[in-house]
C-alpha cells in the first residue's frame, strides 16, 4: 500500500434504522455528496468522492470502529455505552435523542414490591444487558437480567420479567403496552466517533469532518419526550 | 479427545515464527545499540506485587492459586515486572539501568472479541534517569526500533500528562470532577470532556485550557499553542520538559517521525510525565506505547524515576504484512536424498557452505521432488555414492550435478536483499 498517489478515502459507517435518514441529511447539509445514500437499496457499501460508506447494523458499529474496520462512524450513544469498546467520541450530533428507561406494567407495582420482599430479586428484560447491569449495580439492587433481542415490551406482559430496560424516543410503545416508566437510566443522542488510531494518523481529515458537521448540526440538543 | 488451544491462544507455525524471529532480531539490534541489555523475568508474579505496581489488576490478568494458597498472576505487561526486578535484584546498584526485553504477556479478555490473550512485547526501560534527555532517548529508541523493523509508514505520538495535571490542580475543582475529566480524556471522549467543562464553574481561561489542550497536536508549533492555553492559567512551566525533549528529538532526527499530541493518555494509570504511542496507518490499534512512570518503583520501596515503552510485536508484524514489507526469511534450501551415508556426507558439506538442508529417506526421484515442493525448498538433490550431488528435474530425473565447491545457498540472496536471516 505504501506511497499510494491519491490518499485513500476515509471509511465511514452509517447506522441502518432510526438514525439513518438524519445522518444522511446531516452529511448533505455539510456539503458532502449524499445523493446515493438516500436510497442505497440493498447496497452495503458505497463510494463517493468524500468517503467509502459502510451501511451497518447499529450495534455492530462500535465494533467496526474500535477494531479499525472503519475510520469514522455515526452511532447512538446508547450502542456505544452498551458495547464499552475503545472509540474516540468526537462530537455530539444532537439528533436521534432518546432515553433509556426502566418500565413496568401499570398495575404491577404491588406485585413487584411483594416479589422484592419475598425473593429480594427482580427480573429485568432488556436488549442492553451491560447498561442494565451497571445501572442496577449502582442502585445497589440485585437483579436477574434476561437478554432479549426484540419487542422487549412483551416480556413483562407474558410474565417473563418484572421490569424492562429499554430505549424510547416518544414513549408511545410503552403506553400502548400499558407500561409505566419507573426510572431513567441515561439519555442518548447520535455521536460522531472515530477509531482512536485513525484519529491520530488522519487528524486533519477527521478534524475537518467534525468541524463541518458541527457547523450544520441542530443548534440545540434534540430534547426527547418526557 | 479432540485437542484445541484455549480461546485467545494460538500456535505459531513456520513462516510466521521465522518472520517474528527476524523482526525480534531487528528490534533487539536497536535496543543493544543504545546500550540496553536484555533480561527475562518469570512468566508469573505475585499478584500483590503486580497490583502494588499497576494500581489495579482489574480484569487484565490471569490469576492462579498455587499449592501454598498464594495468589499469582501471569504478567499482563512488562513494566511492573522490570520495576520489581530493579527493586529486588538490582537494589544495591543505584543505576541508571538500561534494560530490554522481548517477552510474552497475558491479558484476560471477554470472549468473542477477537482478541488474543497472549502476545509478545518488545521494549526497554530506562530506570534511574529523568529529565528531557532520558525522555528523548526513550522516544528515539522507539522510533529507531520501528524503522529497523522495516515498517515504511508509522507515526509516533508524544504527549505529557503534566499539563493536564497542572491545569486540574489550578482548577480547584472537586476530585470527582477531576477524575471525570481524566476518564473522558482516557476514553478520548471529547463530547464528555466538553460537557464536564461546560457544567463546572471554572475561571474561563482554565475551562478553555482543559477543553483545549487535549485537542492540541502538531510539531513545534503545538507546544506554543499549548503554552498559550496553559500560560493563561499560570501553568506554562508544565511544558518546559516537553519542549526540551522535542528539541533533542529534532537534533537526533527522530522528530521527523514524531507528532506532539496532548490528547494521548494511555490506559495504565501509572504514567507521571511523558506519554508515547506508536501507530501505523490503517491498523486500528496502536503498535505500542509507554511513557514516564516515576511512581512505580516507589511502590516497591526503591523510589527512582523511570521511563520506557513496549511494542506489540504481533501488531508490528501485521502492519509490516499490510504494508507489503513482511520480513524475508530463509526457508529450506534443499531436500537431499540418496543412499544414507552419501546423503549424510553431502548434507554435511552443504551445511558447511551455509545451506539449510532437509534429509529425505525417499529413494524415488519423483518422491524427492514432491517432498521439496511440499517444503517449498529451492532444490531437490540426489547424493550419489561417488560423491556427486545431482539436481533433480521436475520429473525426478537426475539433471546437472552441483558444481564444486558448492555454490552459495539459493535463499541467501533473499536475506541479503534487505530482510534479516
Amino acid at each position: 500500500m505504501a506511497a499510494a498517489d491519491a490518499p485513500r478515502l476515509l471509511r465511514m459507517a452509517l447506522p441502518k434504522g432510526a438514525l439513518y435518514d438524519e445522518s444522511v441529511a446531516l452529511l448533505g447539509r455539510a456539503g458532502f455528496d449524499a445523493a446515493g445514500l438516500a436510497d442505497p437499496g440493498r447496497q452495503l457499501t458505497l463510494r463517493t468522492a468524500d468517503f467509502e460508506y459502510i451501511i451497518a447494523r447499529p450495534t455492530d458499529i462500535p465494533v467496526y470502529v474500535a477494531y479499525g474496520g472503519v475510520d469514522v462512524a455515526i452511532a447512538g450513544r446508547d450502542v456505544l455505552v452498551e458495547a464499552g469498546l475503545d472509540v474516540a467520541e468526537l462530537l455530539d450530533l444532537r439528533f436521534g435523542g432518546c432515553r433509556f428507561v426502566v418500565a413496568e406494567p401499570e398495575d404491577a407495582a404491588p406485585a413487584v414490591s411483594e416479589r422484592l420482599r419475598h425473593l429480594g430479586v427482580l427480573r429485568v428484560g432488556t436488549k442492553y444487558p451491560h447498561i442494565t447491569e451497571e445501572y442496577f449495580a449502582e442502585l445497589g439492587q440485585q437483579v436477574e437480567i434476561v437478554k432479549l433481542h426484540g419487542n422487549v415490551e412483551l416480556a413483562p406482559l407474558i410474565g417473563l420479567v418484572d421490569r424492562i430496560v429499554d430505549i424510547t424516543a416518544t414513549g408511545r410503545t410503552l403506553t400502548e403496552n400499558r407500561l409505566r416508566i419507573t426510572g431513567e437510566v441515561l439519555t442518548s443522542t447520535a455521536r460522531l466517533v472515530a477509531n482512536p488510531v485513525s484519529a491520530k494518523t488522519e487528524p486533519e481529515r477527521i478534524r475537518g469532518l467534525a468541524q463541518r458537521l458541527a457547523a450544520v448540526r441542530p443548534a440545540e440538543r434534540e430534547e426527547c419526550w418526557r | 479427545m479432540r485437542p484445541v488451544t484455549p480461546r485467545g491462544f494460538r500456535d505459531v507455525l513456520f513462516q510466521e515464527a521465522a518472520e517474528r524471529g527476524s523482526l525480534a532480531a531487528s528490534v533487539r539490534g536497536v535496543f543493544s545499540a543504545w546500550g540496553y541489555r536484555e533480561v527475562s523475568t518469570p512468566v508469573v508474579e505475585e499478584a500483590a506485587a503486580l497490583e502494588a505496581g499497576m494500581g489495579s489488576l482489574e480484569g487484565t490478568a490471569f490469576r492462579l492459586l498455587d499449592l501454598d494458597g498464594r495468589l499469582l498472576a501471569l504478567r499482563p505487561e512488562m513494566t511492573v515486572p522490570i520495576a520489581r526486578l530493579v527493586a529486588s535484584r538490582l537494589a544495591e546498584d543505584s543505576g541508571p539501568h538500561r534494560l530490554a526485553y522481548v517477552a510474552e504477556v497475558f491479558r484476560e479478555h471477554a470472549s468473542l472479541r477477537g482478541q488474543a490473550r497472549e502476545f509478545t512485547q518488545a521494549g526497554v526501560e530506562l530506570v534511574g534517569a529523568s529529565g528531557p534527555a532520558a525522555d528523548a532517548e526513550v522516544v528515539a529508541v522507539l522510533v529507531e526500533a520501528l524503522a529497523a523493523s522495516g515498517l515504511p509508514e508509522f507515526l509516533v505520538g508524544v504527549g505529557t500528562v503534566a499539563v493536564l495535571g497542572a491545569l486540574l490542580e489550578v482548577s480547584g475543582a472537586p476530585d470527582a470532577w477531576r477524575a471525570g475529566v481524566m476518564a473522558a480524556c482516557h476514553d478520548r471522549n471529547l463530547v464528555e470532556l466538553d460537557r464536564l467543562v461546560a457544567c463546572a464553574e471554572l475561571p474561563p481561561a482554565v475551562g478553555d485550557a482543559i477543553a483545549g489542550v487535549p485537542r492540541v497536536r502538531g510539531g513545534r508549533e503545538a507546544i506554543a499553542e499549548a503554552r498559550e492555553l496553559a500560560g493563561a492559567c499560570g501553568c506554562a512551566a508544565s511544558l518546559d520538559d516537553l519542549e526540551e525533549t522535542w528539541a533533542l528529538l529534532e537534533v537526533s532526527g527522530a522528530a521527523e517521525r514524531v507528532t506532539l499530541d496532548f490528547g494521548i493518555l494511555r490506559s495504565f494509570d501509572y504514567y507521571t510525565g511523558l506519554i508515547v504511542e506508536a501507530y501505523a496507518p490503517g491498523l486500528g490499534l496502536p503498535l505500542g506505547g509507554g511513557g514516564r512512570y516515576d511512581g512505580v518503583l516507589a511502590a516497591f520501596d526503591r523510589p527512582a524515576p523511570a521511563a520506557g515503552f513496549a511494542l506489540g510485536l504481533e501488531r508490528v508484524h501485521i502492519a509490516l504484512a499490510e504494508q507489503g514489507h513482511a520480513p524475508r526469511t530463509r526457508g529450506i534450501d534443499a531436500v537431499v536424498a540418496g543412499e544414507s551415508a552419501a546423503a549424510f556426507v553431502a548434507a554435511s558439506e552443504l551445511r558447511a557452505g551455509g545451506w539449510r538442508v532437509w534429509l529425505s529417506p525417499a529413494r524415488d526421484g519423483r518422491e524427492v521432488v514432491a517432498e521439496a515442493r511440499r517444503l517449498d525448498a529451492e532444490e531437490a538433490l540426489l547424493a550419489e555414492p561417488d560423491g556427486t550431488v545431482a539436481r533433480l528435474d521436475r520429473d525426478g530425473g537426475p539433471s546437472l550435478p552441483l558444481s564444486r565447491p558448492f555454490p552459495a545457498p539459493p535463499t541467501l540472496s533473499w536475506a541479503s536483499k534487505g530482510g534479516a536471516g
